[in-house]
């Protein structure tokens, strides 16, 4: 996180605060993993640019100018966080908005191609990215779930990682997160669509009725 | 020492109070959870050895870890203390309050002064301020400031997460008279 963040950018999409959060899981349940993965996440607190504005409020063209400058600058921070493009293998994404704006407001920065499809191309993924996203206080974690960036039903690849800014968001702002993973789960085990027997209710030996 | 995870922390801050800080202004934190070197043996009479057998480790782990993370050179610090349920306060304090922990951080920073510190029990996903001073004079009060942490998962009830915070520069906006004006 060396470079200046460039003014135009800052400006254009009024950002705040930049926290990154990152863990690098060096044993668990006493044993070191066969593949210690790294999580970060990056969370951006920007001023709600619908702040004020009624349901009948068109989205697009703002979420078309600002969405892209956080996917620019937030898979930037992720990158540099965990060593590369190659080295992330799962990604997720969330927002949290303040109480004063609509869960609406959240998914038009996250969940438009002006967001998702350039945190995929950054990050050299195929997947779609699946996310979290609440109306919350500030200081509100956010659990945000991670998959595999190229092949979403690797079931190794199911995490989560925990995001929080401690004064945000406020009412009129949003805390957007990108999050990515540079490997499975700690001691992975429990198989994959690959392996699993076709379990129904009638070839499993108890089910309640 | 049994760390379980390395946590690092980096905030940037790009406005306050409605006008911009450039450069923006940032405060790195780098923690590691630990299984408490106490843990299980009941009341430890003299926590010397354990002190000796991990507190250094930890300051020549976390010291560069932070620096690097903050990536600039510091001019305020602290550290942190969290102990899981099951242990005690004492055993948090035992290894961050030693010359053993703090000269790694102070000799990375070229910095001389004592390093402030936060010692605290709580569960897993307790919320922790790491209080900072200047590195060279605690009585600079622009410096004065704290970094808010919190790890989801830790501490488990027999682990410490041990912390250091840096930051780049005073609090942002500092406008506050020296303390030297009211002497």
């Amino acid at each position: 996180m060396q470079e200046a963040i460039r003014e135009s950018a800052v400006q254009a999409v009024g950002l705040r605060k930049l926290v990154l959060y990152r863990e690098a899981v060096v044993s668990e349940a006493g044993s070191r993993p066969l593949v210690p993965a790294q999580q970060a996440s990056v969370a951006a607190v920007i001023r709600n640019p619908w702040r004020g504005t009624d349901p009948s409020t068109d989205l697009s063209a703002v979420s078309r100018r600002i969405a892209p400058v956080l996917a620019r600058l937030m898979t930037e921070r992720l990158l540099e966080a965990l060593g590369g493009v190659d080295a992330v293998e799962a990604f997720g994404k969330g927002a949290i908005v303040g109480t004063a704006g609509e869960i609406e407001h959240g998914g038009a920065l996250i969940h438009t191609p002006y967001f998702g499809n350039l945190m995929r191309e950054f990050l050299d993924g195929e997947s779609i990215i699946c996310f979290a996203d609440a109306r919350a206080g500030a200081g509100e974690p956010l659990v945000v779930p991670l998959w595999h960036k190229s092949a979403a039903a690797t079931r190794s690849h199911y995490q989560t990682v925990t995001a929080r800014v401690p004064d945000g968001p406020r009412p009129d702002e949003i805390v957007v997160v990108a999050a990515a993973s540079t490997g499975p789960r700690p001691h992975a085990r429990i198989g994959d669509r690959l392996t699993d027997p076709h379990v129904t209710s009638n070839n499993v030996e108890v089910v309640l009725s | 020492m049994n760390i379980r995870k390395i946590v690092t922390v980096v905030e940037e801050l790009l406005e306050e109070g409605g006008r911009p800080v450039s450069p923006s202004a940032r405060v790195a934190v780098v923690a590691a959870v630990i299984e408490n070197p106490w843990a299980g043996q009941g009341f430890v009479e003299d926590l010397a050895p354990g002190i000796d057998a991990n507190a250094s480790d930890l300051g020549a782990l976390l010291a560069p870890a932070v620096l690097d993370a903050l990536g600039d050179k510091a001019e305020a610090y602290g550290k942190a203390a969290i102990v899981g349920l099951d242990g005690e306060i004492e055993h948090g304090s035992a290894l961050i309050h030693t010359l053993k922990f703090g000269d790694h951080f102070r000799n990375a920073a070229n910095a001389t002064t004592l390093l402030p510190a936060v010692e605290k029990r709580g569960p897993a996903g307790v919320v922790f301020d790491i209080p900072l001073k200047h590195i060279t004079d605690a009585t600079i009060r622009s410096h004065h400031q704290t970094v808010e942490v919190r790890i989801a998962d830790a501490p488990h009830p027999g682990e410490i997460v041990i912390a250091l915070a840096a930051a780049a520069q005073g609090r942002p906006q500092q406008r506050l008279a020296a303390l030297s004006t009211e002497q």
